[in-house]
């Protein structure tokens, strides 16, 4: 077992997890990375097709910069996010990020005039080389600015649990280097959780492989408060088949340098869902999109898992190529581009909720125990956002560094996490395997779950989810038991978490009475702002948990009524 | 039967072999139907077990890819299979595997009735399919694969123009699958020569072909890479998922640049340049004495053989004489 010293673990290697290390470095704070997969490869963060222009950058107007302020807590938030700390975020964005970014060398895609070519509209966008692909670019910069500073990365990882100095808070964490099979403890003053919002729950998820809800599951079992987990985003227009491809969207944002975007046709070949005429902002579709798609699906003229179509038929070629990959998947499959649509299908994508925190220091409700990123409480991601997080993480933690003391290793808490993870390992092949395991999870949450949902199919659900932990847990297990590149092994140990952050996020969707931008239940069809414009909060108690309201502030956008059928409210 | 073969399109020149085999995207995406079995065949390898083929027959799914086909091997067969992946589309650039042969991302590649797959060559394998990254990876540490600037950065938007970073835009494509550098018959020789390799280099050329870098540093970056190894086979573009012209925008364009920042580096062609701007043809004694100096003329059995197989004539070489084509390629040249 390897044992490490240092003053800050980052569990994640994403957007978030990256800034952080590299703000807490220039702070003076020694910092190790512990990541699942690969720094900058692995995780959301490298999907980011492209990056949103805030304030007044790039000649964006006043109504620009508004517009996307609005965007951010009606259409990206639907109001269940703190307005200062998206105001802070935003001129943060406006005067930090992007000349922070480019000064590093990532290049934002420039016409031959040496103009940064962004996109039409009332909101605007550019990107990083190529629209469509702009996280590798940007994530790739984040790996080799860690590599510059010398930050210790442990890599292909899995951080399994928090580990508790005798106070409570949280010291440390313990972990698995699936590749070698050794096992890791990292010793810090204050550990910060960065593992994303996209995790593989569903059938169908954007998230990346190894994303199966740990940072959720940690975090609640040394007690910290969770916020509005029911709310998940979906994206509308994947490409329904391969099966890997479960992230190959047909992007429905505006193209860089065109006025056009995707249409999506319903399985009658009608059109109904246009960028440029359905949504408003004309940036955020996404929930606007889902809108649209719910209506056709309960006319039946589409399902959540395909039959209806997107693509650029109404483009040229040469309009699609010049600055996105848009093209790219169409081609692969031997489709003709842009004549030939594609069946495309929901995917369960961010998810809006997390870990409530302090948005002032990103500090949960456990003592060193900090978030940033995605799987915060506090808003939707998107990689702008995940940053800034990365950024005020460090500050928080740099803040309390002298308050918190140095972890002693905690031998009891290793010694039974460590037995944890040899019973799955040693338990055998005979039993169920952990990959059927995973695929009954995610059948459960996309079956019942799913993009519309109500009170039945959630108990049904929360029934399912029991049966799977009592039956199918303790006769769960791996064919072989060596230690190294076992990956059966890694799937066992996330089954776990992914049953326990599935139930939570059942639970909270239960509580939450209301329908509101995606999140769809069809016994309470409404948007409900008289008593649901608020953090919907589950804390754990001595024997189980309760949930609690927080209601938001709203300083500068209001929603304009108390309650309205969701599908008729235009975010 | 038409025998008078087709015009062929801008940029197809390099995919004559795949033309005349009708090998399309749209031919791999159409050889199978649902209802179809696979046959596949995974090389497995296990440190203290050696290496073995397995054979699986597997159900084709619709649009089936080679991960696709991978993951049902291991949720019903072989569960202790180990493969790499993390996003299934085409991003994070970890499941290149060999697939009848030729370096594919598993995740991107339609599936053939009949495949055999492997690990990527030139990398130590872990198990199974899972290669080592660590020699790739120091590889690009030890270039520095970050920009320095020589002028302070002039805030945002800085004056750039695409034309300065159309090279560099296309080598910031890559996704570090490693295809190329598992297909590159350079890297396959060993440690015959020092030469980085094709990913290595297309990780530095998306900041070495920056005009924003500060030139000493890219010098000595490529002082590192013994660029001048690679023989230009196209093996490394042939292969490339995400389609970056690897040799024409990247090994090209860098060999240039060490050209001109480290001139030692590019003795021979630079003295082949010479010469045939000199006399309009190349002159292998010439270009001999050139590289090595009069050291070459202690090899007397080498001068010997290729005097008699006529590779050098010495009167010609002395006297250096010219031909015809001596201006056009000077003209050429320049």
């Amino acid at each position: 077992m390897q044992v490490h010293n240092t003053e800050v673990v980052i569990v994640g290697g994403g957007a978030a997890g990256c800034y952080a290390g590299l703000s807490l470095h220039r702070g003076g704070a020694q910092t190790i990375i512990v990541c699942k997969g690969l720094v900058g490869k692995s995780g959301a963060s490298i999907f980011a097709g492209n990056l949103v222009l805030g304030g007044r950058l790039l000649g964006n107007t006043e109504e620009n910069a508004r517009n996307t302020a609005e965007f951010l807590i009606k259409y990206h938030n639907q109001f269940l996010i703190d307005q200062s700390w998206a105001r802070r975020c935003g001129q943060w964005i406006e005067n930090v990020y992007y000349p922070e970014l480019e000064e590093a060398g990532l290049y934002f895609r420039r016409d031959n005039e040496g103009n940064v070519v962004t996109s039409p509209g009332k909101i605007r966008s550019i990107a990083a080389n190529v629209q469509g692909n702009s996280g590798v670019p940007f994530m790739d910069l984040r790996r080799k600015q860690l590599m510059r500073a010398r930050i210790l990365c442990l890599e292909e990882t899995a951080a399994t649990a928090l580990l508790r100095r005798q106070d409570g808070s949280v010291g440390g964490v313990f972990g698995l280097n699936y590749i070698t099979g050794e096992y890791i403890v990292v010793l810090a003053r204050a550990v910060i959780l960065a593992t994303g919002y996209s995790d593989r729950l569903h059938a169908r998820s954007t998230g990346t492989r190894e994303m199966s809800g740990d940072g959720i599951a940690m975090a609640w079992r040394v007690g910290a408060t969770l916020a509005n987990l029911e709310m998940q985003w979906w994206h509308t227009n994947d490409i329904a088949y391969p099966p890997t491809w479960q992230r190959m969207q047909v992007y429905p944002n505006p193209m860089l340098g065109s006025e056009k975007s995707a249409r999506m046709i319903n399985s009658e070949g009608q059109e109904f869902f246009n960028q440029q005429q359905d949504d408003p902002l004309a940036y955020g579709p996404y929930t606007v999109q889902l809108k649209a798609l719910a209506k056709e699906v309960q006319a039946g003229r589409a399902r959540y898992d395909g039959g209806y179509f997107a693509g650029f038929d109404h483009c040229d070629a040469t309009e699609v190529d010049a600055y996105t990959t848009y093209g790219k998947g169409f081609r692969q499959l031997g489709l003709r581009f842009p004549q030939d649509l594609v069946e495309t299908a929901v995917t369960a994508h961010y998810r809006q909720g997390g870990i409530d925190v302090d948005t002032e220091t990103m500090c949960s409700s456990v003592l060193g125990l900090y978030v940033a990123g995605g799987l915060g409480g506090h808003s939707n991601g998107l990689i702008g956002l995940a940053t800034y997080d990365g950024k005020v993480v460090a500050e928080g933690v740099l803040g309390a560094l002298a308050r918190l003391a140095p972890c002693e290793l905690p031998e009891q808490q290793v010694e039974s996490e460590r037995l944890r993870l040899e019973a799955l390992l040693s338990r055998g092949g005979g039993g169920i395997t952990p990959a059927k395991v995973k695929e009954k999870v995610r059948s459960v949450m996309w079956e019942k779950v799913g993009v519309e949902k109500d009170a039945a199919t959630l108990r049904s659900a929360l029934a399912d989810i029991e049966d799977i932990r009592l039956d199918l847990l303790p006769c769960m297990g791996v064919k072989r038991t060596t230690r190294d590149v076992n990956y059966e092994w890694l799937d066992a140990i996330d089954a776990v978490n992914m049953i326990d952050a599935c139930e939570l996020i059942i639970h909270s969707s239960l509580e939450r009475k209301e329908s509101r931008g995606p999140f769809m239940r069809r016994d309470f069809p409404n948007t409900d702002n008289a008593h649901w414009l608020a953090a919907n909060l589950m804390k754990k108690t001595e024997n189980g948990f309760r949930f609690e309201q927080r209601p938001y502030e709203l300083p500068f956008f209001q929603p304009g009524f108390v309650e309205k059928n969701n599908l008729e409210v235009a975010w | 039967m038409n025998i008078v073969p087709a015009p062929l399109g801008s940029g197809d020149a390099r995919r004559l072999g795949q033309i005349e085999r009708h090998d399309s995207l749209e031919a791999r995406n159409s050889r199978l139907a649902v209802g179809d079995t696979l046959t596949v065949r995974v090389r497995r390898f296990e440190r203290e077990g050696g290496a073995d083929i397995l054979e699986f027959r597997v159900p084709y799914q619709r649009a089936m890819r080679v991960l696709d086909a991978l993951n049902w091997i291991a949720e019903n067969e072989a569960r202790d299979l180990a493969y790499r992946w993390f996003c299934g589309s085409k991003m994070c650039g970890t499941c290149a595997v060999r697939m009848n042969g030729r370096e594919v991302l598993a995740c991107w590649e339609a599936v053939e009735p009949d495949m055999t797959i492997e690990p990527l060559r030139n990398l130590p394998v872990i198990r199974d399919l899972v290669v080592d990254r660590s020699p790739f990876e120091r590889i690009v540490a030890s270039l520095e694969p970050w920009i320095e600037r020589t002028a302070p950065y002039a805030g945002f938007p800085e004056p750039l123009l695409h034309k300065e970073m159309e090279n560099a835009s296309k080598a910031l494509d890559c996704i570090g699958c490693m295809a190329c550098y598992s297909a590159c018959p350079v890297i396959g020789l060993g440690n015959l020569t020092d030469f980085a390799g094709p990913a290595p280099l297309v990780q530095l050329a998306q900041t070495a072909l920056d005009p924003r870098n500060d030139p000493t540093k890219v010098g000595r970056a490529l002082a590192q890479t013994g660029i001048f190894n690679c023989v230009s086979c196209y093996k490394c573009e042939e292969v490339c998922p995400a389609g970056i012209p690897i040799v024409s925008r990247v090994i090209e364009p860098l060999k240039a640049r060490a050209a001109v920042l480290v001139p030692g580096m590019a003795k021979h062609p630079q003295i082949l340049r010479r010469i045939v701007a000199a006399r309009g043809r190349v002159d292998p004694g010439a270009l001999v004495l050139g590289v090595q100096g009069f050291t070459a003329l202690r090899n007397l059995p080498r001068i010997w053989r290729m005097l008699v197989r006529g590779k050098i004539n010495p009167v010609r070489t002395l006297l250096g004489l010219r031909t015809a084509a001596a201006s056009a390629a000077r003209r050429l040249l320049s």
